[in-house]
C-alpha cells in the first residue's frame, strides 16, 4: 500500500516538474547589487507563478558577441537575451530572435513606449525585441568650475571650445574626451554627429552616406577639443572618464551618468553637479540631440510554452511598481522608456534619484532626443552590426586623432573601411 | 630485461594517454576550422557557399593580414629580447647567496601566478595619466614635464605591452633557468676558478652550454606561447591604437567575433598555424641539442 | 681579485634593487591602494603611502559578491587540471625520453602542434564539440581544455629535466634488479623534483588564470571561475576601482597561500641543486 502511494506521489511530483517551464535570462549587468535587485524581482515573479521558473545568468560584455551566436548554433541559447540595438539584427538574421510586434503593441497600449525607443528595434516589417531601458549621453560639469571661470554652460560648439580652453589649467583637463577604438568613443563621436545633422549614416537603399560635410564638421570639432583631453584618453572606456571627472582631473565629460561615482567618490554635493544637453553645431539648434542606447530583451525561443512564460516575465518587469525597481538596479543610470514607467513612483522614490532629481530629469529629457547610428528613420540594415562591433566610427576618429590625418581625409577613408566591412 | 633502450610497447603505453587526450581535443576542432575555411560562412551556425581556396588567395592581398603579421613578428622579437634579459638577470642574481635570498626566490614568481585580469588592473591603474603612480613619480624625478599616455600612441602602446607581458613571464622563465643552473655540477665552476676564469667566461663556457636543453625548450615553446598571447593585449588596448597592437591572434578574434566572418577567421588561423609550424620545424632542425643515446 | 668582488657586489646590489622595484613594488601598491578610500584611489596626486584606510571594498567583495563561489570553482578546476596534467606529462615525458620507441620523434614534435594553433580559433569548434557531447557548463570542460594547454610545455620541460639525470644512475638501479616502477618513483621523480614542481606550478597557473575558454564554456553563475567573475565585476558603464582592486588582491591570495606551503619545498630544490 505504501509503495503504491509512493509511486503516485512520485508521479505527481514529476508531473509537476514537467509542468514547470524553465526560462533562462541572460544579461550583462554583472555588478553585484544589480544582480541582487534582479534576483529579488525574479524571486517575486517565481513565487507568483509557480509553473514558471526564471533563472538569471550573468554574462560579460566582452564575450557575449561570441557566446550568443555560438549558443544558438549549439542549441543552448537562453530564452531571453538582453542586448543593445546593433546586436539584434544579427540574431534576427539567424532566426534566433523572434518577432514580437504583437507583444510589444500590447505593452505599448498599456504603458506607452517612447517612439524613438521602438525605432531602434523595428525594421524589415517586424519588431525584434522588447525595449527595457534607455541610456543617453549628456554633458556633465561642476557649476562651481564654470562660476570660477566666469562662463556659462555651453550651448553651441563655439561655447564648448571656449569652455574647454578656459577650464584647462593647473593640471586639470578641460574636457575628457576618449580616443579609444571602443564603444564609448563611438558614442561620443556620434553624439557630435547628431548635433551637426549627420545622424543618418545610411541611404534608404542601404548604401552609406557617412562621408558628408556634417560628419566632417563633427570629426573636426572633436579633434579640436581632444587637445584639451587627458594624455591617456586613447585608452579610455566609460570608467576612466568617470574617474577623471570624479577626481576633478577633468572639468567636463560626456557620459550617461556620473551620479553614483560622484556620490560615492567625489563628495556627492548634488547642488554643484551640472548636466546639460550636449552642445549643438553653431546655427543648428534644431539638431540638438544625443546618442541613445535602448537596451532590450530578445525572445530567443520558438517553443510556445517558453514564449508565453518569457512574455509573462517581461510584462511583469514592465509593470509600474516593478519597473522602477528594475531599472533602479543602478539608480540614475538607466532611464525609463515608457510613459507609465517615467511616472512610476518606485522609480522616483529611490533615495539616489531623490537626491539628484533635477539631474535625472534633465537626463531623461535629453534622452528623448536621442538617436543611434544605423537605427534612424527606419533605415536599419543588418550591416550596421559590422560597423558597430568593429567600432568603425571610433577607428575613423583615430585616423585623425592619432594618425594625424585631416578630418576630411579621415572621414573619407573611414567611409571606405565601412563600405568594405558591410560587403 | 628492463633497460633504458628501445622498448616499443612500453613506450607507447607511457605516451598514449596524453596523445589520445590531445588528439581528441585538438584534431577535431582543427578539422572543423579547416572545413570552415573552404566556405564563406559569416556568422557561426549559418551556412555558406563552398569557395575552395578562394579565401586563402584573397588573404595575402589584405593589408590587415600583413599589418598583423608584422606586429606579431615584432611582438615575438620584443618579448624574446626583454624576457631573456629579465629572466637571466633575475636567475643569476637570485643564484647568489644574500640575506633574504630564499624569500625573494620564493616570491619572485608573484607576477606570474596572478590572473591576467589582475595584471591588467595593476598596470592600467599605475600607468594612468590622471591618477597613475608611474607618471607622478616620473614627473617628480624630473624625467617628464607632464603626464604621458603610455598607450596613446602606436609605438608607446606596443612597447608598454611588451614590457608588461615580459613583467608577467620573466620570473617564471627565471625560475626554470634557475633550476637548470642548479643542475650544473658545482665542481665545474670551482675547477674553472682554479684555471683563472672570470665571471663572464664562466657564463659563456660553462653556464650557457649546459643550459642548452632547457633553453631550447624555452626558446621554442616560449616563442609559440608569446605569439599566441591574447588576453593581455585585448584587455588593455584591444589591438589599438589604430591597429598598432593587433597581432595575428587578435586579428583572428576580431574577424570571427566583431566582423562576423568566421570562415575568414578560420582561413587566417590555418595560415597562421602553418607559419608557426614552419617556424617550429626550422627552429628544431637548426637548434635541437644533440640527443645522447 | 678584490676589484672583481667589488664590481660583482655593485652589480648584485643594483639588480636586486631594480628587481624589488619592478617586481615587488606593484604588489605593495595594489595592496595598499585596496585599502584606500575611493577618493584617494582616483585622486590626481597619487599617494604611495596611503592617507586613508577603509575596509569597505573588502566588505563588498567578501560579503556582497559571489567571491567564494568563484574561488571554490577555480580551486577545483585548477587542482584537478594540475594533477591530471602532471600524471599525463610525467608519464609521456618519461616514455619519450627514456624509451626510444618507434614514432618517438614524431610524437615529440607533434605535441608542439597544440601551440601552433592560437586558442582563439579553437574556441568556437571546441564550444560546438562540447555542446554535442553535453560537456558544456561543467568542471570537466575546463579541465580538458586546461590540460590541453599545459601538457605539451610540461612534457617538453620534463624531458629536458630528465635529460639532466645521468643514465648511469638508472642503469645501476636496473642492474640491481629494480622494476621500472621503482626506478621512476624512487629515483627519477625525486631527482627531477624541482623540474616537476616548476611544471606543476605552471599547470596550476595556466588553469588558474585562464579566461577566454572559461568565459565561453561556462554560462551558469555557480560554476564561474575567479578571472571570469572578476572581469564581470567591472560593470560596463562604471568601474568601482576600490572593488576592482580588492577583487584583484583576493583573486591572487589563494595562489599566494598555496605558495606559502609548497614554496619552501620547491625553493630548496632550486637553490641547492638537483643532482647530488
Amino acid at each position: 500500500m505504501n509503495k503504491i502511494l509512493l509511486f503516485f506521489i512520485t508521479i505527481l511530483f514529476s508531473l509537476n516538474a514537467y509542468a514547470v517551464t524553465n526560462v533562462t535570462f541572460w544579461h550583462m549587468e554583472g555588478v553585484p547589487h544589480r544582480v541582487d535587485r534582479i534576483q529579488t524581482l525574479i524571486d517575486e515573479f517565481n513565487s507568483a507563478n509557480p509553473d514558471i521558473n526564471v533563472t538569471q545568468e550573468v554574462q560579460n560584455w566582452g564575450e557575449i558577441y561570441a557566446k550568443a551566436p555560438a549558443s544558438v548554433a549549439a542549441g543552448t541559447a537562453p530564452e531571453i537575451l538582453v542586448g543593445i540595438p546593433d546586436f539584434t539584427p544579427i540574431l534576427a538574421d539567424m532566426g534566433a530572435a523572434q518577432p514580437v510586434e504583437d507583444f510589444v503593441a500590447e505593452l505599448d497600449s498599456k504603458y506607452g513606449f517612447y517612439q524613438k525607443a521602438l525605432d531602434q528595434y523595428t525594421y524589415n516589417g517586424h519588431t525584434w525585441a522588447v525595449p527595457l531601458w534607455n541610456m543617453g549621453l549628456s554633458l556633465w560639469y561642476r557649476k562651481s568650475d564654470f562660476e570660477a571661470a566666469g562662463i556659462e554652460p555651453p550651448k553651441t560648439w563655439s561655447d564648448l571650445k571656449k569652455a574647454a580652453k578656459a577650464l584647462t589649467k593647473d593640471g586639470v583637463y578641460g574636457i575628457g574626451l576618449p580616443g579609444n577604438k571602443q564603444l564609448y568613443t563611438d558614442q561620443t563621436i556620434y553624439s557630435f554627429m547628431v548635433n551637426s545633422g549627420a545622424e543618418e549614416i545610411y541611404n534608404s537603399d542601404g548604401t552609406l552616406r557617412f562621408d558628408n560635410p556634417q560628419t566632417v564638421a563633427a570629426y573636426d570639432v572633436y579633434k579640436e577639443l581632444y587637445q584639451y583631453s587627458a594624455p591617456d584618453a586613447a585608452n579610455w572606456t566609460w570608467g576612466e572618464a568617470e574617474a577623471c571627472f570624479a577626481s576633478k582631473g577633468c572639468a567636463m565629460i560626456l557620459q550617461f551618468t556620473v551620479i553614483s561615482t560622484y556620490d560615492s567618490q567625489a563628495g556627492g554635493d548634488a547642488s554643484d553637479l551640472g548636466v546639460i544637453q550636449i552642445p549643438h553645431a553653431n546655427g543648428k539648434a534644431h539638431r540638438a540631440g544625443t546618442v541613445s542606447y535602448v537596451n532590450s530583451a530578445m525572445i530567443m525561443t520558438a517553443d510556445e510554452a517558453k514564449m508565453e512564460a518569457s512574455k509573462k516575465f517581461l510584462s511583469f518587469l514592465m509593470e509600474p511598481g516593478n519597473y522602477g525597481r528594475f531599472i533602479n538596479m543602478e539608480p540614475g543610470l538607466f532611464l525609463p522608456i515608457t510613459e507609465a514607467g517615467s511616472k512610476d513612483s518606485t522609480y522616483w522614490d529611490d533615495p539616489v534619484v531623490v537626491k539628484y532629481k533635477s539631474q535625472v530629469e534633465t537626463m531623461l529629457d535629453n534622452s528623448t532626443r536621442g538617436s543611434l547610428f544605423g537605427f534612424t528613420n527606419g533605415n536599419t540594415f543588418t550591416s550596421i552590426s559590422s560597423i558597430s562591433a568593429q567600432n568603425l566610427l571610433a577607428q575613423t576618429l583615430q585616423l585623425t586623432l592619432i594618425d594625424g590625418k585631416s578630418a576630411k581625409d579621415a572621414v573619407s577613408e573611414g567611409m571606405e573601411i565601412m563600405t568594405e566591412a558591410i560587403e | 630485461m628492463i633497460s633504458v633502450k628501445k622498448n616499443n610497447i612500453e613506450g607507447w603505453l607511457f605516451v598514449s594517454p596524453l596523445v589520445i587526450w590531445i588528439s581528441l581535443i585538438i584534431l577535431v576542432p582543427i578539422y572543423i576550422a579547416f572545413e570552415l575555411s573552404l566556405f564563406n560562412v559569416k556568422i557561426i551556425g549559418t551556412s555558406g557557399k563552398f569557395v575552395g581556396i578562394d579565401n586563402y588567395i584573397k588573404l595575402f592581398g589584405k593589408s590587415k593580414f600583413l599589418n598583423a603579421s608584422l606586429n606579431s613578428f615584432y611582438w615575438i622579437i620584443g618579448n624574446a629580447i626583454c624576457q631573456t634579459f629579465f629572466a637571466f638577470t633575475i636567475a643569476l642574481t637570485i643564484n647568489y647567496k644574500f640575506p633574504g635570498k630564499k624569500i625573494m626566490a620564493n616570491w619572485i614568481i608573484l607576477s606570474f601566478i596572478i590572473p591576467t585580469v589582475v595584471v591588467v588592473v595593476i598596470w592600467k591603474l599605475m600607468l594612468s595619466s590622471s591618477s597613475g603612480v608611474i607618471n607622478s613619480v616620473l614627473i617628480d624625478i624630473g624625467l617628464l614635464d607632464e603626464a604621458t599616455g603610455f598607450f596613446s600612441s602606436p609605438n608607446k602602446a606596443f612597447i608598454s605591452l611588451v614590457l608588461i607581458n615580459s613583467w608577467r613571464w620573466s620570473p617564471f622563465l627565471a625560475l626554470i633557468i634557475l633550476s637548470g643552473l642548479n643542475s650544473i655540477n658545482r665542481e665545474m665552476y670551482d675547477a674553472s676558478k682554479v684555471d683563472g676564469a672570470n665571471f663572464v667566461q664562466q657564463f659563456l663556457f660553462i653556464t650557457f652550454p649546459n643550459l642548452k636543453s632547457v633553453l631550447f625548450v624555452l626558446g621554442l615553446v616560449g616563442t609559440l606561447l608569446s605569439f599566441n598571447i591574447f588576453d593581455i593585449i585585448w584587455l588593455i588596448t584591444k589591438g589599438g591604437p589604430s591597429s598598432a597592437t593587433t597581432t595575428l591572434p587578435l586579428l583572428i578574434y576580431e574577424t570571427a567575433f566583431t566582423k562576423f566572418r568566421i570562415s575568414q577567421a578560420a582561413t587566417l588561423s590555418i595560415v597562421t598555424s602553418f607559419l608557426l609550424l614552419l617556424f617550429s620545424i626550422i627552429f628544431i632542425k637548426s637548434m635541437a641539442p644533440k640527443e645522447d643515446d | 681579485m678584490i676589484k672583481e668582488n667589488n664590481i660583482k657586489l655593485i652589480f648584485l646590489s643594483l639588480s636586486l634593487l631594480l628587481i624589488i622595484l619592478i617586481f615587488f613594488f606593484p604588489f605593495f601598491w595594489i595592496i595598499t591602494s585596496s585599502f584606500k578610500s575611493p577618493e584617494e584611489i582616483i585622486a590626481t596626486s597619487t599617494t604611495i603611502i596611503p592617507r586613508s584606510f577603509t575596509l569597505e571594498h573588502y566588505n563588498k567583495i567578501l560579503f556582497n559578491s559571489d567571491f567564494f563561489i568563484y574561488l571554490k570553482n577555480s580551486l577545483i578546476v585548477s587542482f584537478s587540471s594540475m594533477i591530471i596534467s602532471i600524471i599525463l606529462s610525467v608519464s609521456a615525458a618519461y616514455g619519450l625520453h627514456k624509451l626510444k620507441f618507434y614514432g618517438n620523434k614524431f610524437v615529440e614534435y607533434s605535441l608542439l602542434v597544440t601551440y601552433a594553433f592560437p586558442g582563439v580559433i579553437l574556441l568556437v569548434p571546441i564550444y560546438l564539440l562540447f555542446a554535442k557531447v553535453n560537456l558544456l557548463n561543467s568542471y570537466f570542460a575546463l579541465i580538458v581544455v586546461n590540460v590541453l594547454f599545459a601538457t605539451p610545455f610540461a612534457v617538453w620541460m620534463l624531458k629536458a629535466f630528465f635529460k639532466l639525470i645521468p643514465n648511469e644512475i638508472e642503469e645501476a638501479a636496473y642492474i640491481d634488479g629494480a622494476s621500472r616502477y621503482i626506478v621512476i618513483s624512487r629515483i627519477i621523480v625525486p631527482l627531477a623534483a624541482p623540474g616537476i614542481a616548476s611544471v606543476a606550478i605552471f599547470c596550476f597557473i595556466i588553469s588558474w588564470t585562464e579566461y577566454l575558454f572559461a568565459s565561453i564554456l561556462i554560462s551558469g553563475d555557480d560554476l564561474k571561475t575567479l578571472p571570469v567573475g572578476l572581469a564581470g565585476i567591472v560593470g560596463q558603464y562604471q568601474i568601482d576601482w576600490g572593488f576592482l582592486l580588492s577583487g584583484a588582491v583576493l583573486a591572487s591570495l589563494p595562489v599566494i597561500l598555496l605558495f606559502v606551503f609548497i614554496g619552501k619545498y620547491f625553493v630548496s630544490g632550486l637553490t641547492e641543486g638537483a643532482v647530488k
